[in-house]
């Protein structure tokens, strides 16, 4: 009866993984080594409210699903009523999401104090013990919210044509370091009268040799070059620890 | 009621920093459902919500660290720190109160661990899974950093109202001048809350004093219940 | 005033449970209802100028034992009044129960009202052997109609095997306090039952004026803030409507 607290999600050194004492099963080290690459590579997805970040998730959940283990932890406000909706639209289980409640301030929550997402992610990963990914979703926000690298290994940062051709010259850590600036909505150009030359030419300029993609949903509802990017980082997260690690 | 016998140490103005990483500033304390019950909607209010919170919440975890700063600092059995979790789960009776206790007790563990790491802080983790937050910010103090037990009293008294206060602000627009003076104002409360607490430092786990405060309760648990329904930005 | 009262119960031959040992003590008399030998059921034993009917200067206490397998309801007979004695010091009720193997242990007082200038301490304590049950209820109405209430502190403290279930203290303040949304929440009563039963609500239920809460260790509390004495006894029905062992429960408002 003194069981309540072992069902809450231990310390972070605390937590204790499932043993399968079965000498032929071919399930993955259930003590990985310390450090990141035992655990699940962790992307944030930050931007400006309606930028489409909840969309890009979605679309990589959908493209990745199949090949990876992942699971999401969203920062944005949030009831079970979107987890119902993500899951009817056979994005993700709700297992597999987390929603992190930031206290009305979803930067503090994903750069100045981490805890919160930590524990969301430290509960996924008890939930999943064999994730590749989590995707960790920020709330939306400005141009100058980051994640913290406590948090997130990689992050990409989502700006939309809607919002105006001139966010990438305006700049900020989010367009500046962000390892993926996402331009996005690009059918949407012409409508909203946004140059894609211009906002390409500043966003490149603005980031040196950091990626820019520019992509619409619309067109390619699977993210294709967002989700091999991801590949990429996974892979790039993988052999930096060895092959028998992840 | 002067706290002026010591000088704070600098652990005592990190962990009371509302900067500390420490996940508080996800928790409003009950504030958010008292806002949305309109209990709470402007700087009077807001005082008198404090000035319960502290004399009873506050106190009962105030007891609570400086306790666990009493027996951190004497090495006390492992054993302790069970017995110690028992009695505050004992006292605690709202299961939201307890989940919002050990989250920020886990935050606060994690982010205090950098900091002021010690053997009785791993002990503490390793009896306790996920210890409660005036335990651990105890324990912080008496083992890692030399603070003393009426220090952790009145830190953890100060994080009972502080956290409430920036709440406060950011649910209602609350001038951010008036909610920090209503902080202020609690001084010589939130010392007596101390001080108190302190007396009771070096008494067993079971004798230890506990205040219910069965308003905040009903408040914890309708915030959980409502954020099944609707939007909730505080965790607690 | 000092008293010291104590009450056994125990299983006799036919599985009904019986008073052994009885000894009231002025001024609390306990008036165990007479009942046909070897019917079966629970001894029910009434609190007559109860434990909670203290004036300043009272120290009152009650010493309770339930045999294994017995089964014991004490209760209550009218609401008490703890009010301002001639003499000087609070007044102090106390009742310690201890519930062997298999007993059951149902303490349903009737409020108590905590009228202006009192000074009143009351303590409860539980001590539950592994298989024991235990439904205990207090009703706290501060002050009569328009009154303030005097000083006051309850406390309730519930074990098995020696492991704290519920150590509630409730301790109402100055008006300030009383008023407080982060302590009272102006209401004028406060009533809590906690069941230790085997069987706990797996999820609390709240509304905004109640909640049934399952304790860490086991056990639930119910907790009441209402306006009026009829009010909470509702509310607390309320509760005890949703939690699993209701049908084993006594019901609080009779018949007795």
């Amino acid at each position: 009866m003194q069981a309540e607290h072992r069902d809450h999600v231990h310390g972070s050194d605390g937590h204790r993984h499932p043993v399968d004492f079965d000498p032929t099963a071919a399930g993955p080290d259930p003590f990985p080594p310390e450090g990141v690459g035992g655990r699940p590579l962790r992307i944030g997805i930050g931007g400006p409210v309606g930028s489409g970040k909840t969309a890009l998730t979605a679309a990589l959940c959908r493209t990745l699903g199949e090949e990876l283990e992942l699971a999401v932890v969203t920062n944005d406000i949030y009831t079970t009523e979107d987890a119902d909706f993500l899951r009817q639209a056979g994005v993700l289980e709700r297992e597999r999401i987390e929603a992190v409640q930031t206290g009305a301030c979803p930067h503090t929550a994903i750069r100045d104090d981490i805890t919160a997402n930590l524990d969301a992610v430290e509960r996924l990963c008890e939930r999943y013990s064999t994730l590749d990914l989590v995707l960790v979703e920020s709330g939306g926000d400005n141009l100058t919210a980051v994640f913290s690298r406590g948090l997130a290994d990689v992050q990409v940062f989502v700006v939309d044509v809607a919002g105006g051709d001139k966010v990438p010259r305006k700049g900020g850590p989010g367009v500046t370091t962000a390892d993926l600036l996402v331009i996005n909505k690009v059918d949407l150009a012409e409508r909203v009268g946004a140059d894609m030359e211009v906002m390409l030419a500043d966003a490149h300029r603005m980031r040196g040799e950091l990626p820019v993609l520019a992509q619409s949903l619309t067109d390619d509802p699977a993210a294709s070059a967002a989700a091999d990017w991801v590949r990429q980082q996974l892979a790039a997260h993988r052999s930096a620890v060895g092959p028998a690690a992840g | 009621m002067a706290l002026r016998t010591t000088t704070a140490s600098l652990a005592v103005l990190t962990l009371a920093d509302a900067r500390f990483p420490g996940g508080g500033h996800a928790h409003s304390g009950g504030l958010e459902e008292a806002v949305h019950r309109g209990a709470v909607s402007d700087p009077r209010q807001l005082r008198e919500f404090l000035h319960g919170r502290l004399h009873g919440a506050g106190a009962q975890a105030a007891v609570f660290a400086a306790a666990a700063a009493h027996a951190a600092a004497r090495r006390v059995h492992p054993h302790h720190w069970s017995r110690l979790d028992a009695e505050f789960d004992a006292r605690t009776p709202s299961p939201a109160q307890r989940a919002a206790s050990r989250a920020q007790g886990r935050g606060t563990f994690r982010a205090g661990r950098a900091a002021w790491p010690s053997e009785v802080l791993d002990e503490l983790l390793t009896i306790t899974g996920s210890p409660h937050h005036p335990v651990v910010v105890g324990v912080l103090l008496g083992a890692g950093a030399s603070g003393t037990p009426v220090e952790a009293a009145f830190v953890t008294a100060y994080l009972s109202v502080s956290g409430p206060a920036s709440a406060a602000v950011r649910l209602l627009g609350l001038d951010p001048f008036a909610a920090n003076a209503a902080v202020a104002a609690l001084e010589h409360e939130a010392e007596g809350v101390a001080e108190a607490a302190a007396r009771s430092a070096g008494e067993s786990p079971e004798d230890l004093p506990g205040t219910s405060a069965p308003a905040l309760d009903l408040l914890a648990q309708e915030h959980q219940r409502h954020h099944r329904e609707e939007v909730r930005l505080f965790a607690s | 005033m000092r008293s010291a009262a104590s009450l056994t119960v125990e299983l006799d031959g036919t599985g009904g449970s019986v008073v052994r040992g009885l000894r009231s003590a002025a001024p609390l008399t306990l008036v165990p209802r007479r009942r046909g030998t070897g019917a079966p059921g629970p001894a029910v034993v009434h609190l007559v100028g109860s434990a909670t009917s203290p004036l300043g200067g009272d120290d009152l206490a009650l010493r309770v034992r339930v045999e294994a397998g017995a089964r014991l309801l004490l209760r209550g007979i009218a609401a008490a009044l703890a009010l301002p004695g001639h003499r000087p010091g609070g007044s102090r009720s106390s009742i310690s129960i201890d519930v062997e193997e298999g007993g059951t242990v149902e303490y349903l007082p009737e409020p108590t009202v905590i009228t202006a200038r009192a000074e009143h301490r009351a303590e409860l304590v539980v001590r539950l052997a592994r298989s024991a049950r235990a439904c205990c209820r207090e009703t706290l109405v501060l002050g009569r109609s328009g009154e303030s209430p005097g000083g006051l502190v309850t406390s309730t403290s519930l074990e098995r095997e020696g492991e704290p279930l519920l150590r509630h203290t409730f301790e109402p303040g100055g008006e300030r306090l009383r008023a407080s949304h982060g302590h009272l929440g102006g209401a004028r009563v406060l009533a809590n039952e906690v069941v230790a039963w085997g069987r706990d609500p797996e999820l609390p239920r709240s509304e905004p004026d109640w909640a049934l809460l399952p304790l860490a260790g086991g056990g639930s509390l119910t907790t009441v803030l209402a306006p009026d004495a009829v009010t909470a006894r509702r509310r607390l029905a309320e509760a005890r409507a949703v939690h699993p062992a209701v049908e084993e429960l006594t019901p609080a408002d009779g018949p007795w």
